[in-house]
């Protein structure tokens, strides 16, 4: 029974978590986490890993080019580079605050592009 | 019909600026064609910045005589073009007794050569000097001094442009037909005409010779390495403190050169390489020059280093041979071509002296007429860095700009850059703002001005930031936008 | 202009000096808060990635997000700010100090505070101070100015690149360049361990199978007028390449990111005593500096790797100050702090002994199992077992007033 080892990143203690899993990829046992988030950060890791994405999405007549934004939760780490895709896409008018929606339910994963600054109006900006 | 012109300048480095600007005191057309995107990117751009009082050179030689007479002409000429140039003296030390007959023999030559102002001193009066350098005698010179290379470079251009001499940069020499009366100068933009041509090519001197049949030349590249140290760390010496050059030991003679904006350099090393244009830094010499600087001076330290880069000497002889001249004449196998090779340091020094012996080689064959009205002054763009408090208070009530602080380490403002950016050379490079205003020369050498330079030009004159290169054209520095529609292309 | 409080910089630390100076009783209008840039934050405004506030917020809210809940707070308590305004000079004048400032707005000043706090931030280390030998081509950067001309200006710096350094930001950038479209090669770190944090080698450099290589630098930068490839190699205990172990990476772009300085060209000039170790200023548990009425707080002060210890030592530091203008009561601090084995720095450098304390540390080199240590002579004042210790993350190490009895100067170290 192959021993994995984790580095959870939900928190700066980033504590080292070693899990041993059978054939069917079920937890046997699993040790090293100071706290439950740990632990379900592991089951997630093993089954489908998930990741936040934050990127930056063109805005035009705002008082700066582009907005930073973050997907709502994290998404599943193999649709990435489609979320990227659809950022790349993107673009949005001013004034944007932090926490507006940009885009709904992003390259179908549940999750929404949510703006992360704010960008005031700014006409004739590129 | 191409362009004829009288005088045609083939490099516009320190020499060849120099001369653009001594014959624009002249009747005469004249045109310098520069292969770079802007003056003073080649030797000129990568050196010590010294006026040397002329003692290294042997008696009788061309460098020696050029040199006196350059040290000489240096101080007024910066004068004139309002270029940095402090007479600092030096002292040339001797780390133990058997140095010191070196030392005696430098002075002699030095007083056959015509140098004034040199003395022997001890190493109490060293102390005195200079307390942080260590040696047991010194021959102090007192008429060596240092300027700004870049300054006198682009000054001596940027006068013989407002004289009326034509500059084009980025015209590369491919090829010279030698006409019955005329040479006819191909380069990679058009072709142009002239009755006399002068090859101050620098590293370049020996192929621009062969393109009008002469192949007696060959440059030795000799690639010098340096360091310079955060202004901070850089007054442990106030002036240049030269040991005597190592003989058996092979060391580097390791140069402590404090420069006019108040940094030190250390170097250079001597490297004969086999690419005219590798101007690459290496590990070894990096290492050794900061060993022997702290031979000299203790409290050198590594740390201290900010920017290390190399300039190359146009050397006519290879390792091992001894001294080779300068090469300044009219070549007899063609006649009106003036040809300069070989011009490494004193060249620097020389330049102004230089520029009227090429003057006087001219009038050997031809007349040359003053011109009624000759513009010798010109006045450089304020530098605010440079500025007491009551002066940039002054300067900001005039144009509010002069307040926008772009360059931190250097304290750069904004009304600098845009007057750099409007030169009237028409350079347009990333260095060629640093050379005028030294935005990026500090100790985090860009990283905080580069992004609010680039805005600057955006701003100020629309300039799309894909442009922007470094110096010539395939030197860009960003690959793309992000996003599509940033960028100029815009409904 | 005359205030009471001038703050210099207006990243997470002076934010939180501000907010906090405004708390204990210093009016809004007679704070200053004077920041370069065009907009408050500091250098959150380009950090979009997450991971600020896990401490302090219990969320992982990426930089610009963390910035405007203090930017938010600042406005609502009306305190002054000035953007796109540089401190030139700063000098002692009597009581108090004037500040030369040079603002786009309002051109040449000259302002007076009785009191000053450094917040300041910090630049990158450059390749020239690492000594990386090679060309000077166009497409080296360093990590921090990369991340600007992405994140701001939506600039990508080359199609290919390495990175020199395993630390945060260049973990950061790896994963902020691949998310971009641009290749990666591969981060190349000196130490024989990861720099940055663990969390990061995770979601930036194994997420994406870029290649990390320990016990490697950069040799050599090979291209006329743009880069065209680096050579790294291993290398030995005392950090000299490794003959025959030379790898060529052909790639237009080198990114730097071997380490942050804290800036305190200002500090220094005043004459403010300088550690040069943290290169940041000599302080005592008010964060006061060695000049009375000067505090500094944030990255000029030390390096920090995560906001919320910035954010709480910037509150400190506007308590004191607000508490010296004010009061003038802070007591006098003489018991010395010294970094002993196995300790890079320690902070502050002196204390009262009469109050609680919490001292933040770094170690020299990663560890397991250690014992961090707190003496005054031959007395072990506090002992605490530290599983796993890196010299990436600061540690707080706390006494208690209690503890401090008699003690005339401690040592910190940290053995088996």
């Amino acid at each position: 029974m192959p021993t994995k080892k984790f580095v959870c990143i939900v928190c700066p203690n980033s504590c080292e978590i070693y899990v041993s899993v059978n054939e069917k990829n079920e937890i046997l046992k699993l040790e090293g986490n100071l706290c439950p988030r740990g632990e379900d950060y592991v089951r997630k890791e093993l089954k489908a890993p998930e990741r936040v994405v934050t990127s930056t999405v063109k805005v035009r007549d705002g008082n700066m080019p582009l907005v930073s934004v973050k997907t709502s939760k994290p998404i599943p780490k193999e649709k990435i580079f489609e979320v990227m895709e659809e950022i790349r896409k993107l673009e949005v008018r001013a004034p944007i605050k932090i926490g507006d929606v940009l885009l709904k339910n992003i390259a179908g994963t549940s999750a929404d592009l949510v703006a992360t600054k704010n960008v005031l109006f700014k006409k004739n900006n590129k | 019909m191409v362009e004829k012109y009288d005088f045609l300048i083939i490099g516009a480095g320190v020499v060849g600026s120099a001369i653009a600007r001594e014959l624009s005191k002249y009747e005469a057309k004249v045109l310098v064609l520069e292969k770079e995107c802007d003056v003073c990117f080649g030797t000129s751009g990568r050196n010590s910045g010294v006026s040397h009082a002329g003692f290294y050179m042997p008696p009788g030689s061309l460098k020696a005589k050029l040199n006196v007479l350059g040290n000489k002409l240096m101080p007024g000429l910066c004068k004139e073009l309002d270029v940095p140039f402090k007479e600092i003296g030096k002292l040339v030390v001797a780390k133990n007794e058997d140095e010191i007959s070196y030392l005696e023999k430098l002075k002699s030559q030095g007083e056959k050569n015509g140098v004034k102002g040199l003395k022997l001193i001890d190493s109490r009066e060293i102390k005195k000097l200079e307390p942080e350098v260590n040696g047991v005698a010194a021959l102090y010179s007192r008429h060596s001094g240092i300027l700004d290379p870049f300054e006198l470079t682009i000054a001596l251009a940027e006068n013989a442009l407002e004289n009326g001499v034509e500059i084009k940069l980025k015209h590369e020499v491919t090829d010279i037909a030698v006409r019955e009366n005329f040479f006819e100068v191909k380069t990679t933009k058009g072709s142009f005409r002239a009755e006399w041509l002068i090859n101050s090519a620098g590293l370049f001197a020996d192929e621009i010779a062969k393109l009008v049949g002469i192949h007696s030349y060959r440059i030795y590249p000799c690639r010098g390495e340096y360091h310079v140290l955060d202004k901070n760390h850089s007054n442990l010496v106030s002036m240049l403190i030269y040991p005597v050059p190592p003989l058996e030991s092979g060391g580097l003679g390791v140069h402590l050169t404090p420069t006019v904006h108040g940094n030190l350099m250390l170097g250079p090393s001597a490297e004969y390489i086999s690419d005219k244009e590798d101007f690459s830094t290496s590990r070894d010499v990096m290492e050794e020059l900061i060993r022997e600087a702290k031979e000299m001076v203790p409290k050198i330290e590594k740390a201290s280093v900010i920017r290390s880069f190399a300039g190359i000497r146009p050397k006519l002889v290879p390792k091992g041979k001894a001294f080779a001249d300068f090469v300044i004449k009219e070549e007899e196998k063609v006649e009106k071509f003036i040809n300069l090779v070989g011009i490494e340091s004193p060249g620097l020094t020389a330049a102004p002296a230089i520029a009227k012996m090429v003057v006087e080689l001219i009038k050997e064959k031809q007349e040359l007429k003053r011109k009624k009205v000759f513009k010798a002054r010109r006045k450089r763009p304020r530098r605010f860095y440079e500025l007491n408090d009551a002066e940039r208070k002054k300067l900001v009530k005039k144009d509010k700009r002069y307040a926008e602080i772009i360059c931190r380490c250097e304290l750069v403002t904004r009304k600098e850059i845009i007057d750099a950016w409007k030169n009237p050379l028409g350079a347009r490079s990333l260095n060629s703002i640093k050379l005028r205003t030294r935005a990026g020369m500090g100790r985090c050498q860009g990283s905080f001005c580069l992004p609010r330079i680039l805005e600057v030009l955006e701003e100020e004159f629309g300039f799309e930031a894909l442009n922007l290169t470094l110096s010539c054209d395939d030197s860009r520095l960003f690959s793309d936008y992000s996003r599509k529609s940033l960028g100029k292309d815009e409904s | 202009m005359k205030v009471d409080l001038a703050i210099i910089g207006a990243g997470p630390a002076g934010l939180a000096a501000a907010i906090q100076a405004n708390k204990s009783g210093i009016k809004a209008e007679n704070i200053l808060l004077i920041e370069r840039n065009n907009s408050l934050g500091g250098i959150l405004q380009q950090c979009i990635h997450d991971g600020f506030g896990v401490i302090l917020f219990k969320k992982a809210l990426t930089g610009p997000e963390y910035a405007q809940i203090f930017i938010d707070e600042l406005e609502q308590r009306k305190i002054r700010y000035m953007l796109n305004s540089t401190v030139i000079s700063v000098e002692k004048v009597g009581e108090g100090f004037i500040l030369k400032v040079c603002s786009k707005e309002n051109g040449f000043l000259e302002i007076l505070a009785r009191a000053i706090i450094f917040a300041t931030g910090c630049r990158e280390r450059t390749r020239s101070q690492i000594f990386t030998p090679g060309s000077r081509p166009a497409g080296i950067y360093t990590a921090g100015c990369v991340q600007n001309l992405m994140n701001l200006k939506g600039l990508l710096p080359g199609r290919s690149a390495v990175i020199l350094g395993s630390g945060d930001v260049g973990l950061i950038m790896a994963r902020r360049l691949t998310l971009e479209g641009i290749k990666v090669k591969a981060v190349v770190e000196i130490m024989p361990y990861c720099s940055g944090l663990p969390r990061n080698l995770v979601q930036c450099l194994q997420d994406y199978g870029i290649p990390l290589y320990l016990r490697h630098t950069v040799i050599d930068i090979r291209g006329k007028k743009r880069v065209k490839e680096v050579v790294i190699a291993k290398v030995d205990d005392k950090f000299n390449p490794v003959e025959g172990s030379e790898k060529i990476i052909p790639c237009d772009t080198l990114i730097l990111s071997v380490g942050l300085i804290p800036e305190n060209e200002i500090a220094r000039n005043l004459g403010v005593a300088i550690d040069q170790k943290t290169q940041g200023p000599v302080v005592d548990e008010n964060l006061q500096t060695s000049i009375k009425g000067v505090f500094a707080c944030g990255n000029s002060l030390h390096v920090h790797d995560l906001v919320d210890y910035v954010t709480l030592e910037g509150k400190k530091a506007g308590k004191a100050a607000a508490e010296y203008l004010l009061f003038d009561r802070l007591g006098k601090c003489n018991i010395k702090i010294i970094a002993g084995k196995g300790i890079r720095y320690v902070l502050p450098h002196f204390i009262s002994g009469k109050k609680d304390v919490s001292l933040f540390l770094r170690v020299t080199k990663p560890g397991r199992n250690k014992r961090l240590i707190a003496r005054f002579q031959n007395r072990i004042i506090k002992e605490e077992l530290k599983r796993k210790v890196n010299p990436a993350e600061m540690i707080k190490f706390e006494l208690d007033k209690e503890l401090l009895h008699d003690v005339r100067e401690i040592e910190i170290s940290l053995l088996d």
